[in-house]
C-alpha cells in the first residue's frame, strides 16, 4: 500500500480510538486525502461553546511537505482571514516536521485560537481591532462564534438581533450609536460599517479619527 | 563618425570568419570556452567588460577553498565548516569573529548542534548501514577527507547503530508507522530516529520541491542540520540525480552570496559568470556588464549540437535581471523601459501583430522574413514594415524612419492631446523596439529554412561545405545588431532632446540601413549558379554592418564613460534632469 494512503488511514483510525480530545476527522468525499477536521472552540475564550470546522487536503507528499488546511467555519481571530479561513500558523509552513499528526495539527489550530498572534496577522483588519481595543474584540469574536460556529453567545447581549439573525453592526465590531450617527447624516448604513471598520473606529481610535476624516472616507 | 575603413579590421576577414566557421563543426562545450577565453583574452573596447566564465566544478572548487580555509582558522571538521559558512552566508570574515566571540552560539544557530549540551561540539552520527556510510563520499568530501582526520573534534566515539540499541523495544517510525524487524534507521546527532526510507523521501523531497540545500532533522522543533555525508548516503542509488540537483543547489547559493558572481539564468545551465569590474551598484552607471556564461542552447538537448543558430549564446546581463545581452543602454534605464512596455502593453500590443494592410490597396499582408522592405502582392505598392511610408524614401540621407519628430508645445495645448502625443511618442520608439526583436525571430526562422536549402546545394553542386556557410555568419550579424538597435530605441526614448541625441540617432539610423540592406540580400532567393556574386556582396555587408554596430556601441559606451548622456527623466544612479528636458 502506498505510504501516504497508509499513514492517513492509520491517524484517522488513531482519532476515532481517542475520544478525550474532542478533535474528531471526517472524511468530505471519497479521498481519503481530502478531509474534516472537527474541534470545539477553547474553554475561556471568546470561541467557547462554538464547533470548528476545517479544511484539509493532505498534498501528494505528505507527510514530508505540510498539510493544508484552512477554516470552514467563519472565524474572528487575528491570524485567520475573515474572509477566507486561511490560517497564519508557522507549523503549516516551515516549521512543519513530518512528525505532526493531523491531530496534533488540529489541537495546535486550536490552542492558536487561545493565543492570539496579532504581530504576524493573517487578517490586518482585525489584528487592529485586537490591538486597540481587545474588549471589543472578543466581543465580536464571540458573536461570529455565535452566528457562525453555534456558541452560546455573550449573555444579554445580541438577543435583539433580527431578520436573517445577524446584526452586522456587531458583526463588524462597532458600536451601533456610531454607525447610526454618521447614517444620520444621510450615508448608506452598508457603507458607513464599511468604512468604519476599515478606519477601526474603535475603542480610544473613536477619539483619534475626525468627523470629517470618516465623511472623506465616505464621500470616496 | 566615418574613421573606420572595411580592410583593418582583421577580426573579419574571409579567414578567420570561416575558421570560426569551421570550429562551429565540431561543437561542443570545450570549443565554446576555448572561443570565449580567446575574446576576452583578445584588446577590450569599450563596450567591453572583463569577466571571467565557470562552470560547476570550478565554482566548486572555490567552495572548497573557503571551507579549507575555515578549517585551518577554527579547526573544525569540513562538514561543520560547510554549516558554519552556508549559515554565514559565505562571508568568512563574519563567521570568524562570531565563533571566536562564542562558537556555541553560531554552531548552535548554524543546526551543527543542540542547544544542550551546551559543551561539545559532537560529530555527526549516521545510523545508515555501514555499507552505505563508508561509500566514497562526493569530490569535496574526498578532497577535503584529510583535513576532517586531523580535525580535534572529529571522534567516533559515539557512534553507536541504532539497531542493537533499540533491540529491546520494537522500533516504529514514527513517520511511516512501519515496524518491521529489519527496519533500516538513522539519526543525525540528536538521536532523533526515523527510518531511512522516510529520510530518502523527506531529503529529496526538500531539494525537489523546495529546492533547499539547508535540510534540518524532521523531527518537530529540532534544528540540527543535516550535513552532506548524510544527505549523499540517503541519496545512494535511485538519489543521485538529486544528489547532483542538491550540489547544484549549494553552488547556487554560493553564487548568490558573492556579489562578484553571477549564475547563468539560461534554462538548464549551471554556469557562472565571475565578474568583479561589475559587482557594485555604481559601476552600473558608466558600464553595461552584457557577459556569456560561454555556453549555448538547452544543455544536454541535440539542438545545441546541430544548429549553432538556433543554439543561442548565453548571454545575459550581470548588473541586473536582464537575461539578453542589452548593450549598449545601461541597467537603470532597460528597466525603466521595461517596466514602460508592461505597464503599457495594452496599448502597444496590435503593433506586434504579424498582419497589417497595405497602405494603398488595404488587403492584407503578412510578414514572413525579417525585412521591413514590404512589397505589396496586389498592387506591388512598396512600403516601410514600421512606419508603413514609402520605401522609396528609405535610404536616403534625409529621410530617418528611426528619429521621432518632436510636435512643437503648441500642438499639444490641453491635457487630452499633450497625452495623445505621448502615447505617439512612446508608440514611435516601442514600434521599433518590438519590430526588431520580430524581425530577429524571423530571421532565424528563415534561415533554419535556408540552411536546409544550402546543404541541399552542396551535395547536388560543387560547392564545398565551407562555401555554403557565409549565410549562417550572417544571420548572428544580422540578429547582434538588431539587439542592439532594439536596445538602442529604449535608450532613445529617454534621452534628452540635444545634438548627442541627434548623433546617437545618426549612428543608429546608419546601423538600422544597413541591417536591413542585408537582410534584404538574405531573403533573396537562392540559386546554386548565383552563390559565388551572393556570398561576396553579403559577406561584404556584413563586414560592414559588424563596423556599424561597433559605432553604436563604442560610442555609446564612451559617453557614459564621459558623461555624456543626459535624460529627459529621472533616471537611477544619474543627476537630476534639467526641468527643461523633462518630457
Ligand atoms: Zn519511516
Ligand atoms: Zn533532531
Ligand atoms: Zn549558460
Ligand atoms: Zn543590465
Ligand atoms: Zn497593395
Ligand atoms: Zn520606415
Amino acid at each position: 500500500m502506498d505510504a501516504r494512503l497508509r499513514r492517513v488511514n492509520k491517524e484517522i483510525a488513531d482519532c476515532k480510538n481517542d475520544k478525550a480530545s474532542g478533535i474528531k476527522i471526517e472524511l468530505i468525499d471519497e479521498s481519503p486525502f481530502h478531509l474534516k477536521g472537527i474541534f470545539p472552540g477553547p474553554e475561556g475564550t471568546p470561541y467557547a461553546g462554538g464547533t470548528f470546522l476545517v479544511d484539509i487536503i493532505i498534498p501528494e507528499s505528505y507527510p514530508f511537505q505540510p498539510v493544508k488546511m484552512k477554516f470552514i467555519t467563519k472565524v474572528y481571530h487575528p491570524n485567520v482571514s475573515s474572509a477566507s479561513g486561511a490560517i497564519c500558523l508557522d507549523i503549516l509552513k516551515d516549521a512543519w516536521s513530518p512528525v505532526l499528526t493531523l491531530k496534533s495539527t488540529l489541537i495546535s489550530l486550536q490552542s492558536l485560537l487561545c493565543s492570539p498572534e496579532p504581530n504576524d496577522p493573517q487578517d490586518a483588519e482585525v489584528a487592529k481591532h485586537f490591538t486597540t481595543s481587545k474588549g471589543s474584540f472578543e466581543d465580536t469574536a464571540t458573536y461570529w462564534t455565535q452566528i457562525y460556529a453555534g456558541g452560546p453567545g455573550k449573555k444579554g447581549v445580541s438577543t435583539a438581533s433580527s431578520g436573517d439573525g445577524k446584526d452586522e453592526v456587531a458583526m463588524a465590531g462597532l458600536e451601533k450609536a456610531h454607525v447610526d450617527q454618521f447614517e444620520a447624516l444621510g450615508f448608506q448604513r452598508g457603507k458607513v460599517i464599511d468604512v468604519l471598520r476599515r478606519l477601526n473606529y474603535r475603542g480610544k481610535n473613536v477619539t483619534q479619527i475626525s468627523e470629517d476624516r470618516v465623511v472623506e472616507e465616505l464621500l470616496k | 563618425m566615418s574613421d573606420y575603413s572595411l580592410s583593418d579590421d582583421d577580426y573579419y576577414n574571409d579567414e578567420d570568419m570561416f575558421d570560426i566557421t569551421q570550429d562551429d563543426d565540431d561543437m561542443n562545450m570545450d570549443d565554446y570556452t576555448e572561443d570565449f577565453k580567446v575574446d576576452t583574452n583578445s584588446k577590450r573596447k569599450s563596450y567591453e567588460i572583463e569577466y571571467e566564465s565557470l562552470n560547476q566544478p570550478a565554482v566548486e572548487k572555490l567552495m572548497q577553498q573557503d571551507v579549507a580555509y575555515i578549517i585551518g582558522i577554527l579547526g573544525v571538521d569540513s562538514s561543520i565548516a560547510a554549516r558554519l559558512l552556508r549559515h554565514s552566508s559565505w562571508n568568512k570574515e563574519r563567521l570568524i569573529e562570531k565563533y571566536m566571540d562564542n562558537p556555541n552560539t553560531i554552531l548552535v544557530a548554524a543546526g551543527v548542534t543542540a542547544p544542550e549540551p551546551p559543551s561539545v561540539t559532537s560529530p555527526i552520527r549516521t545510523h545508515i548501514g555501514d555499507r552505505r556510510t563508508t561509500r566514497s563520499a562526493s569530490k569535496i568530501i574526498s578532497t577535503l577527507s584529510s583535513s576532517s582526520k586531523t580535525s580535534s573534534k572529529a571522534s567516533s566515539s559515539s557512534y553507536q547503530p541504532a539497531q542493537t540499541r533499540l533491540k529491546a523495544e520494537r522500533f516504529v517510525c514514527p513517520i511511516c508507522y512501519d515496524d518491521s524487524s529489519d527496519l533500516q534507521t538513522a539519526s543525525l546527532d540528536c538521536d532523533h530516529l526515523f527510518c531511512t526510507g522516510c529520510w530518502t523521501t523527506y531529503i529529496t523531497s526538500k531539494i525537489r520541491d523546495e529546492a533547499e540545500h539547508c535540510i534540518r532533522c524532521m523531527a518537530e522543533g529540532c534544528c540540527l542540520v543535516a550535513p552532506d555525508t548524510f544527505i549523499q548516503s540517503a541519496l545512494a542509488g535511485e538519489g543521485e540525480p538529486t544528489w547532483a540537483r542538491f550540489q547544484e543547489l549549494l553552488v547556487r547559493h554560493f553564487v548568490s552570496c558573492n556579489p562578484n558572481l553571477k549564475y547563468c539564468p539560461h534554462p538548464g545551465c549551471t554556469n557562472t559568470v565571475s565578474c568583479p569590474a561589475a559587482a557594485s551598484k555604481s559601476s552600473l552607471t558608466t558600464v553595461v556588464p552584457a557577459v556569456s556564461c560561454g555556453a549555448r542552447g538547452i544543455p544536454g538537448s541535440p539542438e545545441a549540437l546541430t544548429s549553432a543558430v538556433a543554439a543561442k549564446e548565453h548571454y545575459f546581463c550581470f548588473g541586473c535581471p536582464i537575461d539578453s545581452d542589452h548593450r549598449p543602454v545601461v541597467c537603470s534605464v532597460a528597466k525603466m523601459w521595461l517596466k514602460k512596455c508592461a505597464d503599457d502593453s495594452e496599448t502597444a500590443n496590435w503593433i506586434k501583430s504579424n498582419t497589417k494592410e497595405c497602405p494603398k490597396c488595404q488587403s492584407t499582408i503578412e510578414k514572413n522574413g525579417g525585412c521591413n522592405h514590404m512589397t505589396c502582392k496586389k498592387c506591388k505598392h512598396e512600403f516601410c514594415w514600421v512606419c508603413m511610408g514609402p520605401w522609396s524614401e528609405h535610404g536616403t540621407s534625409w529621410y530617418s524612419c528611426n528619429r521621432y519628430e518632436e510636435k512643437s508645445g503648441t500642438d499639444a495645448r490641453d491635457a487630452q492631446s499633450k497625452s495623445r502625443a505621448s502615447l505617439e511618442r512612446y508608440l514611435h520608439y516601442y514600434n521599433r523596439w518590438a519590430n526588431h526583436e520580430q524581425s530577429a525571430k524571423l530571421s532565424l526562422d528563415l534561415y533554419a529554412k535556408t540552411e536546409k536549402k544550402m546543404e541541399d546545394m552542396q551535395i547536388t553542386s560543387s560547392l564545398t561545405w565551407i562555401e555554403v556557410q557565409f549565410m549562417k555568419k550572417a544571420v548572428e550579424e544580422a540578429d547582434k545588431c538588431r539587439m542592439t538597435l532594439k536596445w538602442t530605441y529604449a535608450m532613445a526614448y529617454y534621452l534628452a532632446r540635444g545634438n548627442e541625441k541627434e548623433l546617437f540617432e545618426d549612428n543608429q539610423r546608419d546601423l538600422e540601413q544597413a541591417v536591413e540592406e542585408l537582410a534584404e540580400l538574405l531573403e533573396q532567393p537562392i540559386e546554386a549558379d548565383a552563390i559565388p556574386t551572393l556570398r561576396q556582396k553579403v559577406t561584404d555587408k556584413t563586414v560592414y554592418v559588424h563596423k556599424r554596430n561597433e559605432i553604436v556601441l563604442e560610442d555609446t559606451a564612451n559617453g557614459f564613460l564621459e558623461g555624456r548622456w543626459k535624460w529627459n527623466a529621472r533616471v537611477e544612479g544619474f543627476d537630476e534632469p534639467d526641468q527643461a528636458d523633462l518630457v
